[in-house]
């Protein structure tokens, strides 16, 4: 019997000879490169999802759809009248104003601050919650006064054989 | 051993540009430009292989 596997190589007392931690974290040039590409990589995943939700937005596949509904016919509302209906559910209570010969605007008319319901003050040309004074503006359903912060939820309608139908709720973004 | 730097500030720049097409599109999916948005995610996507290829032509001439 030989004593080759019996041997100690060379001498020392561990078992970390061979590990060479010198200059370990020093980043090179193609290091540094290889950093910069891996974190256009990142940017480059990173926008997948954007890119995917824009597309999702434009294809409309996020629309919520709801039947039309006729609100009223065009020669029973004067313009600078309004007309409550109720879009897209039966309690959720919308009003619709007829600013112009062709432009019509639909609110749903819970008041943002307290839900009471807002009305359409003809001869002040705003509309107004009467519980707290709100008041907001018919052309985009912006808060104008009192205490309510965000815009009325818009109602999209469309003018169609001299009638006015609701046909869509715009997403609302608080 | 002459090193270039050449590919390291290119890679610079297009790390800039992703950062910048980054924000913006993120700042145009919320004002609802959603083509923008778009295509401002193509650009990001398509400077990731633009990098790769400035780094392999770096590491090959001057290494």
């Amino acid at each position: 019997m030989s004593d080759k596997n019996n041997k100690i190589p060379f001498n020392e007392d561990n078992y970390t000879h061979n590990i060479n931690r010198n200059n370990e974290r020093k980043l090179d040039r193609r290091g540094f490169m290889k950093t910069l590409v891996g974190a256009a990589g990142v940017f480059a995943v990173s926008s997948l999802p954007w890119g995917a939700l824009a597309a999702k937005e434009l294809s409309g596949l996020g629309d919520k759809k709801y039947p039309k509904q006729k609100i009223a016919k065009v020669d029973s509302l004067a313009i600078g009248d309004s007309v409550d209906f109720a879009f897209p559910g039966e309690h959720d209570s919308a009003i619709l104003i007829r600013l112009s010969e062709k432009k019509y605007v639909a609110y749903q008319n819970a008041c943002t601050h307290l839900r009471c319901p807002v009305f359409w003050k003809k001869d002040e040309g705003e509309m107004i919650c009467p519980c707290h004074h709100g008041k907001f503006d018919v052309n985009s359903g912006e808060p104008t006064a009192g205490p309510p912060r965000r815009p009325l939820p818009e109602i999209q309608v469309k003018e169609e054989n001299g009638a006015v139908y609701a046909v869509g709720v715009k997403r609302y973004e608080a | 051993m002459k090193r270039s730097y050449v590919p390291v500030t290119l890679l610079l720049v297009v790390l800039m540009l992703n950062i910048i097409f980054t924000q913006y599109m993120v700042h145009q999916y919320f004002y609802e430009n959603y083509s923008n948005t778009i295509i401002a995610a193509v650009i990001n996507v398509i400077l990731f292989p633009i990098a790769f290829i400035i780094y392999k032509k770096g590491v090959k001439v001057n290494d």
